[in-house]
């Protein structure tokens, strides 16, 4: 489904991400770990067209690594940003209809409807996005914008932080549920190993731009390298 | 006004028919505006200039407002277009009609080279449109095999009649404008509520957060840039037919790129009868009552004028309206 | 052939020393502010002006108007900058309107007060023709560019090592962290828009003793230093200086080589051709597209 190979991408001086490379097949749900500072926004950003990489990108068997932000889009990669970005000016249920119409191609006002009460977004479908919603809220709008794209691949960047430990849990399982209802492949950013544990089959983990560790979440969260990394930082 | 009519009448123009009638009751008001002004023929005359620069304000407004881009250079279109209607009707014989709106095709096929300039933010678009503007004004007056050069065309076919309704005189010019008008304001307001109109509302914002969703922002801008110099042109090319002579320094003039904005800033640029009233009361107020104050340097008024609304009213007479009237229903509501 | 070419390039050169300080000056205000002063070559105007109202009133030597047109332009500089800072929406697109329109104002207040006959110098010392070989200049172009390659040094030196110099680089380059750093951005903004408006100043009194001026040069100035700091890419002082003698040479080989009707031509499609085929710039600074 999303094939990476020698993924590099450099900011002046600094080296983001290095010689990144992995597959992920369909249907997984994939955590991407590692401290801040790491790369993980940046690898998001590079799947998704948003920073130019070097290296090869290829997802569901097409190479996308020239395809411009929205052909990415409309391909079925959907995305969410660590800090939420609604569209300004547009009310939650243009945010959803714009990613609709122009994500996946088609209007079909039941299916926002939908969207808007899986991701509990029904009472505000008529505020403001931008100037209306709690940050909670405009997490969930993110997720709900990428899923009006129809995607097959869905990124999700640190959509659980700031949830207290019930509040998560229920969102674990909103999580799989999306996973099953619109049959989707999931990479998730998150710091916290229980969540990890709890959702993904899968953990990547990267440092300082590196791929250090990638398996089980048991395997990659016993292995000594990731620990030190973890351990190295203020994080833990 | 009661508050009462005042509160109905904002509800109106809140409820999502309502900016239709609105624009409709506007285009009314302007349709009856010669009678009021009891047809003379020279307000007849300034009104028909009024709405030429309505109509090309409201081209200005549209790229501004759902492209997000300033133009400092719309006379490049308004010029192109002027020239390309006058010679296809004199050189080619196409009939005027039909020369006008191909004026705006021409207009929009010059644009084309604007594309590269898309790419570029802010300020440096707005002053690559207007190095454009200047270059278009200079290449008409160097091309004088074509244009006539700095001598000017002349000879051209002025607007004919239509099902009896002689275009040329002043009433049928002024009705022939005025349908202009209406028809590329109905088509903006049909755009604006579109998804694409839409996705342009928050492209300026949120370029990122919108081309994430699959829209193509580079394309749906260039397509307002296609369609504002389509209608910049087609309402230079029916002032060329309607003055009946051309030269590169009027055709091209800075006038037509600083009096749209004036005008869409003056009237609120994000509104879509903004534009049109705006430039009829800047322009009327320029040709009445500034220029017979100060017969050399009139525009200061204008550039005072301009600066004013920026500080103080951004968003321009109908955002000033529109905050009037939302004031006086809180008020209302307050009360009840 | 080759000496009328060789003119064109002497003169080209001189006049650019002018142009770069007038383009310095618009990119200290972007630099420090983020906007297009679209105001500026009529601040440089006025200061033109300042020059012909001291020669024409008192007989002086039109340099003597430095000291009023300092006061005179930085004044409107920095009125300029409070009117700017007032804007609150839509920053960027406001401000460009803003300063355009004050641009309007200053053109036709001018205008009002100057008509819009030409002007220069009437100093017959100024306009001696002084031989340098095979090449000609009048005195007032050597003193002018004398003068404009010493205020670049001058700014060079300042903006290196004083304090204000290292706080203005900050600003532009980051406000957020600049404002960590303890650095007050108004206050930054407030010298550069001054130090912007001194430049002009004394671009505006060199202008004078060496060109033409009249109410139009203003907005033609604007877009002459505009198009520099798109050849140099804003960031560096030799880089404006190198754009804007490129884009002295290029308008005197063009109205030697064509005609005077396409010297404005020639500088517009360097313009493009530079934004288009190099998006950052000539001597590659910094990125400008959105
Ligand atoms: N647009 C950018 N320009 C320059 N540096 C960047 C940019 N985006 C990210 N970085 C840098 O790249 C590194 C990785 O950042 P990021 O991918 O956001 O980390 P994470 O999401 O893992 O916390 C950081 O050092 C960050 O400062
Ligand atoms: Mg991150």
């Amino acid at each position: 489904m999303l094939e990476l190979d020698a993924v590099t991408v450099r900011f002046g001086g600094l080296t983001a991400l290095a010689n990144i490379s992995f597959r992920i097949k369909a249907g997984e749900i994939v955590g991407l770990v590692g401290p801040n500072g790491a790369g993980k926004t940046t690898l998001f950003n590079s799947i998704s067209g948003l920073v130019k990489a070097r290296g090869r990108i290829a997802f569901d068997g097409k190479d996308v690594t020239g395809l411009p932000l929205h052909k990415r889009a409309r391909a079925g990669i959907g995305r969410t940003f660590q800090i939420p970005q609604p569209m300004q000016h547009l009310s939650v249920r243009e945010n959803l209809a714009v990613a609709q119409v122009f994500g996946a191609g088609r209007h079909d006002e039941a299916r926002i409807d939908e969207i808007l009460a899986v991701m509990e977004l029904s009472h505000k479908a008529e505020a403001d996005a931008a100037t209306a919603l709690a940050l909670q809220e405009l997490k969930r709008l993110e997720i709900a914008k990428a899923l009006a794209t129809e995607p097959k691949l869905l990124l999700l960047d640190e959509v659980l932080a700031g949830l207290e430990s019930n509040a998560k849990k229920s969102f674990m399982v909103k999580l799989k549920e999306l996973h099953k209802l619109f049959g989707l492949t999931i990479v998730i950013v998150e710091h916290d190993i229980e969540t990890i544990s709890g959702l993904c089959t899968r953990a990547v983990v990267l440092n300082f731009g590196q791929l250090i560790a990638d398996g089980t979440p048991t395997e990659v969260f016993n292995n000594p390298a990731v620990v030190e990394s973890y351990t190295g930082t203020a994080h833990a | 006004m009661t508050v009462t009519s005042a509160t109905s009448v904002s509800a109106a123009i809140r409820r999502s028919g309502g900016r239709g009638m609105a624009l409709g009751a506007g285009l009314v008001v302007l349709a009856l505006l010669p009678l009021a002004a009891g047809a003379s023929p020279y307000l007849l005359g300034l009104l028909i200039s009024a709405l030429i620069l309505s109509g090309l304000a409201l081209s200005w407004a549209l790229l501004g407002n759902l492209g997000g881009m300033v133009s400092f250079g719309h006379a490049a279109f308004f010029g192109v277009g002027s020239y390309a209607s006058a010679l296809l009707a004199a050189k080619l014989g196409v009939p005027v009609l039909l020369a006008i709106p191909l004026g705006g095709v021409i207009a929009t096929l010059s644009s084309l080279a604007m594309l590269p300039a898309l790419r570029l933010s802010g300020p440096y678009f707005a002053l690559a449109i207007l190095a454009y503007a200047q270059i278009f004004r200079i290449l008409a007056t160097e091309l004088d095999w074509l244009t006539g050069g700095a001598a000017g065309l002349q000879r051209y076919p002025g607007l004919p009649t239509l099902f009896g309704i002689n275009l040329a005189d002043r009433a049928g010019s002024y009705v022939l404008v005025l349908a202009c008008v209406a028809l590329f304001a109905l088509v903006y307001v049909v755009l604006r509520k579109s998804h694409i109109g839409t996705a342009l509302r928050a492209i300026s914002d949120s370029e990122d957060a919108t081309r994430v969703v699959g829209v193509n922002a580079t394309l749906l801008k260039s397509w307002m840039l296609f369609l504002s110099a389509f209608i910049a042109g087609v309402f230079g090319a029916l002032n060329a037919h309607i003055i009946g002579f051309l030269e590169p320094d009027y055709a091209f003039s800075g006038i037509w790129s600083v009096m749209p904005i004036i005008a869409a800033v003056f009237g609120g640029y994000r509104s879509v009868l903004g534009p049109i009233f705006g430039a009829v009361v800047i322009y009327l107020f320029d040709q009445v009552i500034a220029k017979s104050l100060i017969p050399v340097g009139h525009q200061i008024l204008l550039g005072i004028l301009l600066a004013v609304m920026v500080l103080l009213a951004p968003n321009g007479l109908s955002g000033l309206v529109a905050r009037i009237f939302s004031k006086t229903a809180e008020k209302h509501h307050a009360g009840a | 052939m080759t000496e009328l070419i060789l003119q064109a390039l002497f003169s080209g050169v001189l006049i650019g020393g002018v142009y770069a300080l007038v383009a310095l000056g618009l990119a200290l205000a972007f630099g420090a502010m983020r906007i297009i002063n679209l105001a500026h070559g009529e601040l440089v105007l006025l200061a033109a002006y300042m020059a012909y109202l001291v020669e024409s009133r008192t007989g002086l030597d039109p340099y003597f108007a430095i000291p009023l047109a300092l006061v005179v332009v930085g004044a409107a500089s920095w009125a300029l900058f409070l009117l700017v800072d007032k804007i609150q929406d839509h920053r960027e697109l406001n401000s460009l309107i803003l300063t355009f329109a004050i641009g309007i104002i200053l053109t036709n207040a001018i205008l009002l007060i100057f008509a819009s006959d030409m002007r220069t110098t009437s100093s017959p010392a100024l306009q001696d023709a002084v031989s340098l070989g095979d090449v000609f200049a009048m005195r007032g172009e050597i003193i002018a560019f004398v003068l404009s390659v010493v205020l670049m040094g001058v700014l060079w030196w300042w903006l290196k090592s004083s304090w204000y110099g290292r706080a203005v680089r900050a600003v532009s380059s980051n406000r957020n962290a600049a404002r960590l750093m303890g650095i007050n951005p108004a206050r930054i903004e407030t010298v550069s828009f001054l130090v912007a408006g001194a430049l002009a100043a004394f671009a505006g009194v060199a202008l004078y003793t060496m060109s033409v001026v009249q109410p139009a040069t203003g907005h033609a100035l604007t877009v002459k230093a505009f198009i520099i700091t798109v050849l140099a890419g804003v960031g560096s002082i030799p880089g404006v200086f190198l754009g804007a003698v490129l884009l002295g040479v290029t308008e005197a080989l063009t109205v030697t080589l064509a005609s005077s009707a396409l010297q404005e031509l020639a500088g517009m499609v360097l313009f493009l051709l530079v934004l288009f085929l190099l998006p950052n710039g000539l001597f590659g600074a910094r990125a400008r597209r959105g």
